[in-house]
């Protein structure tokens, strides 16, 4: 009977835990990217668009790591909670406008609730993750590909396509950018104040225009015609993709 | 009493583990993404000692005349020497039989266009295609239900307890479990990282213009698509090996016929370049015989349409480039992996 009585006390003590967890619920993050190239969405393969000194180009890929995610407490002082290690942004299957308007969608669930100031993201693989490998990973993570055994990291940016080089429609120039190494990690803090709720979603709308990474603020502009690629090994090309990148990525 | 039937239990499990299938945990070498192994069908040394067998017994075959390894051959890193695999009867099928090696770690789908996602689904679909090895999965499950050795080894890798029990989707395991095993990991190149063999001048140099390292070589562009370790990135290209007037135009739309999306047409995956110097004749269809042929594809440009892989763009190389990277290209030759004799047939 003891014994009885034991097991129940034990089964309740469970199911009472279990209902605590069920009552303190977290939030979540939904975080949507959308591209575009100027004002039109981005389309990968099928869609042109005009670029500088009458160059025209297409697009095969476009993608981008992000990682170190971080909901801020304080601006100021930058303390917060990492809520996620690493993603990948890849409009690499963007075939129409539609998917394009829709973009891509990252859930992070699991968030603390409470009062957040804003956001910080990194740019890239951030160093301590930049120093692992796909072995590390199992099929289907974003740090499972797109590693360079050579420079022993991985590629943050890529952008692949081709170029139009006379506006004649034709598109024989290869286009190819790849970015990385630690010296091209970019951070960006975004304010955005924002309540999470338990078992409450909160909405981070992200917008990125492949254009103002080739193009700058300044109006310099990547010359296809003289640097159709780089691989990083042009310290000036991989710094303007990655400073334009932090400078192209906003926040609705 | 409860606890006298509790230990009997306890005593039937215990023996029932002891003499159940070995269960077998697979290494990844250094650098590989970890094997995805699917839960309902783990590694043991029975799964695999059956898959063994099943892969090189032509009872798979409707006429009993080829099986699995009758185009994957160990000897040639698991393909077969012909520009297009050929079925029974001489059925030639439209591609060239894929090498198997680290197939276990392909993530991205199977076949050339990636139209399965397993191992398993691969093995389901080859039995059946009319042009492979053209049976029916019926005449296959009666076979070996009736064989007077198969139920034994069903019976020790998947504990069935009638014969009645092999069935199509057993077969499909024991065969991916088997083929999970073909790793390879001794190559010279696999030597060289590991710090057990150095490069030569020669193949030093061609990993340099490999993996475009140097701004004082030339670059290759491989290793955009050839990433190490498995020396393929698994996803689906057109390298620009077909000269057609638009996308419609593919002999072999490939990953198109797949998706539906006509950017996807001529597009293939990538294949492993380890053991390339084996794997003779190349590309999907088998239309160049030597690895220099596939080379001054490369160095050409290739020729253009519109969704051809911006990676893939006119190389300026010397014939001592040529040379060089042909001589790194051979280092990723793994005559411990095509030797092993755990991968041989089991009918000697």
């Amino acid at each position: 009977m003891k014994k009885l009585l034991f097991i129940l006390v034990l089964g309740l003590t469970f199911m009472a835990s279990k209902c605590e967890d069920d009552s303190n619920p977290q939030g979540q993050i939904d975080m949507n990217f959308k591209a575009s190239f100027g004002t039109e969405p981005l389309v990968m393969f099928a869609d042109d668009y005009p670029y500088e000194d009458g160059m025209d180009v297409k697009f095969q890929l476009f993608q981008f790591y992000i990682s170190e995610i971080t909901l801020l407490k304080d601006l100021n002082d930058g303390t917060g909670t990492e809520i996620l290690d690493v993603e990948l942004v890849s409009f690499k299957d963007i075939q129409d406008a539609a998917a394009a308007e829709q973009g891509i969608d990252i859930t992070i669930a699991d968030i603390p609730p409470g009062e957040y100031q804003g956001i910080r993201i990194g740019l890239g693989v951030d160093p301590d993750l930049n120093k692992t490998n796909t072995g590390d990973y199992t099929p289907g993570h974003p740090l499972s590909d797109h590693y360079w055994s050579a420079a022993l990291g991985y590629v943050f940016t890529k952008i692949e396509g081709n170029a139009d080089l006379e506006g004649n429609g034709d598109f024989q120039e290869k286009l190819t950018f790849h970015i990385g190494t630690d010296p091209y990690f970019r951070s960006k803090t975004f304010t955005k104040p924002m309540t999470i709720e338990a078992g409450g979603i909160a909405d981070l709308n992200f917008t990125i225009d492949l254009r103002d990474i080739l193009v700058d603020s300044d109006g310099e502009y990547l010359d296809f015609r003289t640097t159709p690629q780089d691989h990083t090994n042009d310290a000036d090309v991989a710094a303007f993709i990655s400073d334009n990148l932090k400078e192209a990525l906003k926040l609705e | 009493m409860h606890v006298k039937t509790i230990a009997i239990a306890i005593a039937i499990a215990s023996t029932q583990c002891s003499s159940g299938p070995h269960p077998i945990t697979i290494t990844d070498p250094p650098g590989f993404v970890k094997m995805g192994i699917p839960e309902d069908n783990p590694l043991t040394e029975e799964g695999v000692a059956l898959g063994r067998m099943l892969f090189y017994d032509p009872i798979l075959s409707a006429d009993s005349t080829i099986a699995c390894a009758t185009c994957h051959d160990p000897q040639l890193s698991f393909t077969d020497g012909k520009p297009l695999a050929e079925g029974i009867q001489g059925r030639k099928t439209r591609r060239s039989a894929p090498s198997l090696v680290n197939v276990g770690y392909y993530y991205k789908g199977l076949f050339w266009d990636g139209r399965v996602a397993s191992l398993e689904e691969q093995v389901l679909m080859s039995v059946e295609d009319s042009v492979e090895l053209g049976n029916r999965w019926e005449v296959v499950e009666e076979r070996l239900q009736l064989h007077p050795v198969y139920p034994t080894y069903f019976e020790k890798a998947f504990g069935i307890e009638s014969e009645t029990e092999i069935d199509r989707y057993l077969v499909a395991k024991a065969i991916a479990q088997f083929e999970r095993t073909l790793i390879s990991r001794d190559s010279k190149f696999d030597l060289v990282l590991r710090g057990e063999a150095e490069f030569t001048e020669a193949e030093q140099r061609g990993w340099t213009i490999y993996f475009d390292v140097s701004d004082e070589l030339p670059k290759s562009e491989c290793g955009h698509c050839h990433l190490d370790p498995l020396f393929t990135n698994l996803d689906f290209f057109n390298n620009g090996i077909e000269q057609v007037a638009g996308l419609e135009s593919f002999p072999d739309r490939g990953r198109g016929a797949v998706t539906g999306w006509k950017y996807n047409n001529g597009q293939f995956r990538t294949p492993t370049l380890r053991n390339i110097e084996l794997t003779a004749p190349y590309m999907h269809d088998g239309r160049m015989k030597t690895l220099d042929e596939v080379l001054e594809h490369y160095i050409s440009g290739g020729h253009f349409a519109e969704n051809v892989n911006p990676n893939v763009r006119k190389l300026h190389f010397t014939e001592s480039d040529k040379e060089d990277l042909t001589a790194f290209l051979k280092t990723l030759t793994d005559t411990v992996f095509i030797q092993n004799p755990a991968f041989a047939t089991p009918f000697q």
